[in-house]
């Protein structure tokens, strides 16, 4: 199976059109137009109706769009967003597989009713309560179209009556259920919203980086971001670092020199090398590479852009 | 080797089978167990040759006392049991176990060449080691599957951090979860807890013997008997870990002496001032500047715990006799072979 590499996600309110606009120039990999916050519900209607607008302008540097629907308004609010440009919608508050199977059925019809392929659209749910955690395993296997699922700190901190700091980690066991069975399921476990109790927008580059570095080592693939400002050192973190893709491209001659001298056990600057750290370091070699597809596909999409929008260049039509 | 005596594991060698400089030094080393390996240091093209290797080797690695395991490969189970239950294995490790059908198949198989082969029913242990998150996932599952299973543990390493697309060696525990849910799976399913505390290793190290014994103090004291590694220099670390030391077992006679005492008063719990006890007396509290403070309370459950060390203790001075006796007997044919 490709890696998918969704290492950064940035969430914005759709009804604030400035951050809508700009949405597609911070280098995400993925852009979530939240329809859920910020957004009261006599102005939902006025942001449905420019909403495949927004995502489309979202998309436009390579970007894949996520739309948040309301929990009660999944039907009306998927109908707005579906579209060729669009990658799935954040299901939030997911307690049970039932809702996400609803979900499911809502997607199916609307890719008939708008003409996008039978089941294209991804479901990404986020987990918010205890009952979302308990039943975890039931809802990351509920649908197919399931590939990334997250639990949302902020939200589940305020379901517990939980004051969120960075000096008492309340989610120990929810972020290791969460990674263990979306891993066992093969769906991307990501962090969603300042994670680890961290108010990131506080922290310095290297501190969000280092945060970052922690989430990944959590078993976490990937980061919702709530300010344009994570983006970099997200993206930063996601990617294997050059001299870490040296270290393993050397682990990787070590074993192959001990695997042509008849034993696959090597020792290695103190360490021994044997089948699964050659494994790992194939798989650090190639997200590394992985990672490269995807920045030279946004680059290529947002030149593309560029040119488009360059009033130097002729537009055709 | 009597089978319903528990096997004591505080520390073991894993080593590859078809390095025959391990395989016959392995056996004066002093570790509990060798676990002879058919899996990830055995090169593919060897994997055949390895297996040839495993009935030949079991007395090798018994000479000094140590028990034979013999590490498996997951996707070649039936061909490695094959080769690896002969009379004298006490424990075969199956690796990346994910669900219980697969314990139960090689209990199934393990069953007949036992009938075959020998060796008396239901003996051989199956190591089922979670090394995914499939396996956590299904860990409670996994562990009843067979009375084979005697002690369960893993969610850590290195095929458990590719699996989350962890790194192997960070500042902070990225398995506790795993590792947590594996232990409650096996000691709900009443089986022996197979884990360690979290210890930082950013190094990486594999024969550090520093961090080998405050590993095993720290295992020891957190309720697990279980150890192993890859290097010799962690071997003896280890047995000195997983031991109580004199202080311990000292101060844990003086328990259950006062203990004693307190039964007699119709008490439930008294507290005791240690400051004042003699330094020399014999048995003695541990020194008040330990962990457990200046004043102790003696109660059913402080008796409870001071009993299972001074048992524990006993099992490991039994272990640690039965090997030394064992590596001097082989010394002793050795001297009078080449005397002759």
């Amino acid at each position: 199976m490709p890696i998918l590499v969704r290492r950064s996600n940035l969430i914005v309110p759709a009804v604030e059109q400035r951050a809508v606009r700009r949405s597609w120039m911070h280098d995400a990999d993925s852009v979530t137009l939240d329809l859920q916050a910020g957004t009261p519900d006599s102005e939902l209607p006025q942001v449905r109706e420019t909403l495949r607008q927004s995502i489309s302008l979202a998309s436009k540097a390579g970007a894949e769009v996520f739309v948040r629907v309301n929990a009660q308004f999944v039907y009306a609010d998927s109908d707005a967003a579906v579209g060729p440009d669009l990658t799935g919608i954040l299901l939030p508050g997911v307690e049970s597989s039932e809702t996400v199977a609803e979900a499911d059925s809502i997607l199916s019809e609307l890719e008939r009713k708008h003409g996008v392929a039978h089941r294209s659209l991804e479901i990404a749910p986020s987990i918010e309560t205890a009952a979302g955690v308990w039943h975890i395993r039931d809802i990351v296997n509920a649908s197919p179209r399931i590939r990334q699922v997250g639990i949302d700190e902020a939200a589940l901190a305020a379901s517990l009556g939980i004051t969120q700091s960075a000096d008492h980690d309340p989610f120990v066991y929810a972020r290791g259920r969460l990674c263990i069975e979306a891993t066992a399921a093969g769906v991307q476990p990501v962090a969603v919203a300042d994670p680890m109790g961290v108010q990131t927008g506080d922290l310095s580059r290297e501190g969000m980086v280092n945060v970052a570095t922690d989430l990944r080592n959590l078993g976490f693939k990937g980061i919702v971001c709530g300010h344009p400002s994570w983006i970099a050192p997200v993206n930063e973190a996601y990617t294997p670092t050059e001299s870490l893709v040296e270290y393993y491209t050397q682990v990787r001659e070590v074993f192959a020199q001990a695997l042509a001298a008849g034993t696959a056990a090597a020792p290695f600057a103190g360490r021994m090398i044997d089948v699964p750290v050659d494994e790992w370091a194939k798989d650090v070699l190639a997200m590394s590479a992985a990672c490269a597809a995807r920045d030279a596909e946004k680059q290529a999409a947002l030149a593309a852009a560029a040119a488009y929008f360059d009033p130097s260049v002729p537009v055709i039509g | 080797m009597p089978s319903s005596t528990r096997r004591l594991k505080r520390s073991g060698l894993t080593m590859p089978i078809v390095t025959p400089r391990f395989i016959n030094n392995a056996w004066h080393r002093g570790c509990d167990y060798i676990n002879m390996d058919l899996e990830d240091s055995v090169p593919p093209n060897l994997k055949g040759y390895a297996r040839s290797l495993v009935r030949e080797s079991i007395p090798v690695v018994n000479k000094g006392g140590a028990d034979a395991v013999c590490r498996i490969n997951h996707d070649l189970m039936e061909a490695d049991l094959d080769a690896a239950i002969w009379p004298g294995i006490m424990m075969v490790n199956y690796p990346k176990t994910e669900y219980g059908h697969e314990i139960e198949r090689m209990d199934a198989i393990i069953t007949r060449l036992e009938a075959e082969r020998g060796i008396r029913p239901g003996t051989v242990e199956i190591g089922a080691n979670i090394e995914t998150a499939v396996g956590v996932a299904n860990a409670f599952e996994i562990v009843t599957a067979s009375s084979r299973v005697r002690d369960f543990g893993g969610a850590s390493g290195y095929d458990m951090s590719r699996d989350l697309g962890v790194e192997m060696f960070v500042a902070f525990d990225q398995f506790v979860y795993g590792k947590g849910e594996v232990e409650l799976a096996a000691r709900a399913a009443g089986r022996e807890p197979r884990a360690a505390p979290f210890t930082p290793n950013i190094t990486g190290s594999v024969s550090d013997p520093d961090r080998a014994f405050a590993e095993a103090d720290a295992a020891r004291k957190c309720g697990f008997r279980i150890g192993g590694g890859l290097h010799p220099a962690v071997v003896e670390p280890q047995i000195r870990g997983f031991a109580p030391s004199d202080d311990e077992v000292s101060d844990a006679r003086w328990v259950l002496r006062e203990y004693r005492k307190l039964s007699r008063t119709g008490q439930t719990w008294v507290q005791v001032d240690v400051s004042s006890v003699d330094r020399e007396a014999s048995p003695r509290p541990m020194a008040s500047e330990s962990y457990l403070g200046r004043h102790r309370v003696i109660d059913r459950y402080e008796a409870a715990r001071a009993e299972e060390l001074l048992q524990w203790q006993d099992l490991c001075q039994e272990r640690d006799q039965e090997k030394a006796e064992a590596i001097d007997r082989v010394r002793a044919a050795e001297s009078a072979e080449s005397a002759t």
